[in-house]
């Protein structure tokens, strides 16, 4: 047993923690760990941030406050927040 | 009426796959058809790239059926033509599954100056699946509207899976039609079986002078209602205008004459929203 570090991406609606969460994607402290599409996913496993918060999740990086370039073409669905638990984990 | 005519899509269907990108067609070929396909594929010794048509000759009876022809004729417009660059994607048991793309532009097949089209349908991508595609043999994944968007693919790489995803899982010898600029991903295979699928391209050959599907100018405002107001997979607010905009953008650019006028109307007359207890 040891400490790692889990980590869980979350974009949500706006930069509210509250707002719902359009995607996500769990990365788990293994050495075969693999995040992909799950086309058997029968939905998010957290309606918003502030649900995952709520659960243990730490928030570690926040998106971006500016508002978008509006000279760039390209877009990001989502504003990304990415948040950690720290467990005791089985390898 | 000619074959292709019984096959055109609605101004509805139209609107569906404006607002989703996407598009699917039950053919109607015995499933023995699709069956003898699935076996000469898999009977294949190397991959043809391109040829797989000559390779697997039935393939072009899929790809000539008016019950495709129809709705390409009604999106590309008349005229339409077949790409050379053709692709069969042989899905092992253990294939894992690709991130979220848009299709590559620098394909020979695309080299005449093609670009994104986020207000038009300039080419479309055909998927044939010989074989039923359950959720476990590998789906394609797709987000309805994201034809409307460019993608930065090094920053939604962090993305696993959208609430509002689709999963194609489709019954044998399905074709998904696919607006060419859509984010799309190949799953995981993680069945026993191969999973076939052979994609095709379709390209428009000039601008169309009216609808070239089966339209009624009455649909006009209906039409424009659900262009602004449907909802593809969920975005954040700030690009609702711009997807609203494009999808009406895109209506016009494939209507010709039968253009929506973008203008002011009321939409909020009406009952009184009901108080929340």
């Amino acid at each position: 047993m040891s400490l790692k570090q889990r980590i869980l991406y979350l974009s949500a609606e706006s930069t509210d923690p509250k707002s719902p969460t359009l995607s996500q994607a769990l990365h788990e402290p293994l050495n075969d760990d693999i995040v992909e599409i799950d086309p058997t996913s029968e939905g998010l496993d957290y309606k918003t941030v502030h649900e995952a918060v709520v659960d243990g999740w730490r928030i570690v990086h926040f998106p971006d406050q500016r508002s978008s370039n509006p000279n760039s073409e390209e877009e990001i669905i989502g504003f990304q927040f990415i948040l950690e638990k720290i467990e005791d984990y089985n390898e | 009426m000619n074959k292709i005519d019984q096959y055109l899509l609605n101004d509805d269907q139209v609107a569906d796959f404006v607002i989703n990108g996407y598009h699917i067609v039950q053919t109607s070929f015995p499933s023995k058809f699709h069956d003898e396909i699935y076996s000469k594929l898999n009977n294949l010794s190397s991959n043809p790239g391109d040829k797989i048509n000559i390779a697997v000759s039935e393939l072009d009876e899929i790809y000539d059926h008016p019950s495709l022809r129809g709705p390409l004729q009604s999106l590309l417009g008349e005229g339409y033509s077949i790409a050379e660059h053709r692709h069969c994607h042989k899905n092992h048991p253990g294939t894992r599954s690709q991130r979220w793309h848009q299709d590559n532009l620098n394909i020979p097949a695309l080299m005449d100056g093609h670009t994104r089209s986020p207000d038009h349908i300039k080419s479309v991508l055909v998927m044939y699946y010989p074989q039923e595609v359950k959720s476990n043999m590998g789906p394609t994944a797709l987000i309805p509207g994201s034809h409307l968007f460019r993608s930065a693919p090094d920053r939604n790489a962090s993305q696993g899976n959208f609430r509002d995803q689709k999963i194609a899982t489709l019954k044998e010898g399905s074709l998904l039609i696919l607006h060419y600029d859509i984010w799309h991903a190949g799953t995981a295979n993680t069945s026993n079986k191969i999973r076939y699928m052979v994609k095709y391209l379709f390209e428009r050959k000039k601008e169309s002078e009216k609808p070239t599907w089966n339209h009624s100018s009455s649909n006009k405002a209906h039409i424009l209602d659900r262009l602004e107001r449907d909802e593809a997979a969920t975005v954040q607010r700030s690009l609702i205008h711009k997807r609203n905009f494009l999808r009406t953008k895109m209506w016009n650019n494939i209507a010709g004459k039968g253009s929506l006028e973008y203008k002011y109307h009321d939409k909020w007359a009406g009952s009184w929203p009901e108080p929340k207890m």
